[in-house]
């Protein structure tokens, strides 16, 4: 597996030394995420002064530029790498944080929204993919491990489903950098689309954590459009990653009965396992905003907190994207990916906009 | 990577479980004060 691709593997701290192992990294991510802050708020201040007409660029993406910059033309070095890898843990700190700014109520509508539209979504984006790797001629796994990335969410799942369906290790370092660079691109893409379209932040936000599959990517796209943008993307995502259980578990099934990996005898321990436990923590702290558990002032406190540890996801993304090394994995696997993803931005996009005609959101 | 039940566990159970308790730690560390103001 090529190092730079940079499958998160962030496990448990064993010793206090591997938390040394963390540091510089962590610090990497800090410096970076903190001078994409510092660039947006400097240039809007000397653009004023100086009366100048410039695009507010937000620092999401002064993070994730800066990231980009150091990783492809610089390259981070193996001290960095356990470091950089912890953007995930930041980001499912800031998901859960995040649950201080939404109160039941959204969570029922936008949430419930989110779930009917993830169910379509899902189905027809397995569908599409499918037969999409058939007709490219790819490996009936590596085609699994596409469909599940792009219709649920991305990385995670493909290294859940992995283990599940036992497929080959190069079918899921393909499959990764296909889902990762598509990610890279909708954080462009998207953003572009939506101010074209005039959309408004909460057909945009639901489209991009529909649309967008790799989780850290879909709340940066949002984030990319606007605060309010991204917080409904995060929702959007959540509920599409909370089903990743069942669809791996579908796939685990189809393979076992296939003679082609080991079947599951306690289902509901399986679902278990996959489940994503952010998401439970995410409902949790929003039960607790609801029944005013804590003060206004701390409120924002948590959403700050989230807002944080956004900030050192953003510039995780950004260092941990090696557009070279991505080339390198073959041209099929990425147009496969690529047409899908084409289509599931198209599906998702109509889904939205229908979503928005009966609910009005 | 490897197969189910090693890696692939404990970096799913292990990551998820970690960001929850440390983000139950931080609301809980802002709910009695410990924390000041957190700015933006």
């Amino acid at each position: 597996m090529a190092a730079s691709i940079s499958i998160p593997r962030v496990e448990p701290a064993k010793a206090p030394r591997s938390l040394l192992r963390l540091i510089p990294g962590v610090l990497l991510l800090v410096v970076v995420g903190y001078a994409g802050k510092f660039l947006e708020r400097f240039l809007n201040t000397y653009a004023k002064t100086h009366h100048w007409t410039f695009p507010n660029i937000e620092y999401v993406l002064w993070a994730i530029l800066i990231g980009l910059v150091i990783s492809n033309l610089f390259g981070v070095g193996e001290i960095f790498q356990p470091g950089i890898a912890t953007y995930e843990f930041w980001l499912k700190l800031g998901i859960v944080l995040l649950g201080s700014r939404f109160v039941l109520a959204d969570i029922r509508k936008l949430g419930g929204i989110s779930l009917a539209l993830v169910v379509v979504e899902i189905s027809l984006s397995l569908l599409f993919m499918h037969a999409l790797g058939r007709a490219f001629k790819l490996t009936p796994k590596l085609t699994s491990l596409l469909a599940v990335g792009s219709s649920i969410c991305g990385v995670s799942a493909i290294i859940a489903a992995q283990g599940a369906i036992e497929a080959d290790d190069e079918d899921s370092t393909f499959a990764i950098s296909a889902i990762l660079a598509l990610g890279a691109l909708a954080l462009f893409a998207f953003p572009f689309i939506g101010h074209s379209l005039h959309l408004s932040d909460t057909v945009f936000g639901l489209w991009a954590g529909l649309g967008v599959d790799n989780t850290a990517e879909a709340t940066a796209t949002g984030a990319l459009y606007s605060d309010a943008a991204g917080k409904v993307a995060v929702l959007a995502k959540t509920a599409r990653n909370a089903m990743i259980g069942f669809v791996v578990l579908a796939y685990a099934i189809y393979w076992a009965k296939r003679g082609q990996a080991a079947g599951v005898t306690n289902k509901a321990a399986f679902l278990w396992r996959k489940f994503p436990k952010f998401v439970l923590g995410f409902l949790v702290i929003s039960l607790l905003v609801s029944f005013h558990t804590f003060s206004k002032d701390q409120v924002t406190s948590l959403a700050n907190l989230s807002r944080w540890a956004f900030l050192l996801t953003f510039a995780g993304v950004g260092l941990r994207t090696n557009i070279r090394q991505m080339s390198k994995q073959g041209l099929r696997p990425f147009v496969v990916g690529a047409l899908g993803e084409i289509l599931i931005a198209g599906l998702t996009f109509g889904l939205v906009l229908g979503a928005n005609r009966i609910w009005g959101l | 990577m490897t197969r189910e039940g090693s890696v692939n566990r404990s970096w799913n159970f292990g990551l998820d479980t970690w960001a929850v308790v440390a983000a139950f730690l931080l609301a809980l560390a802002v709910r009695l004060g410990l924390l000041a103001k957190i700015p933006w």
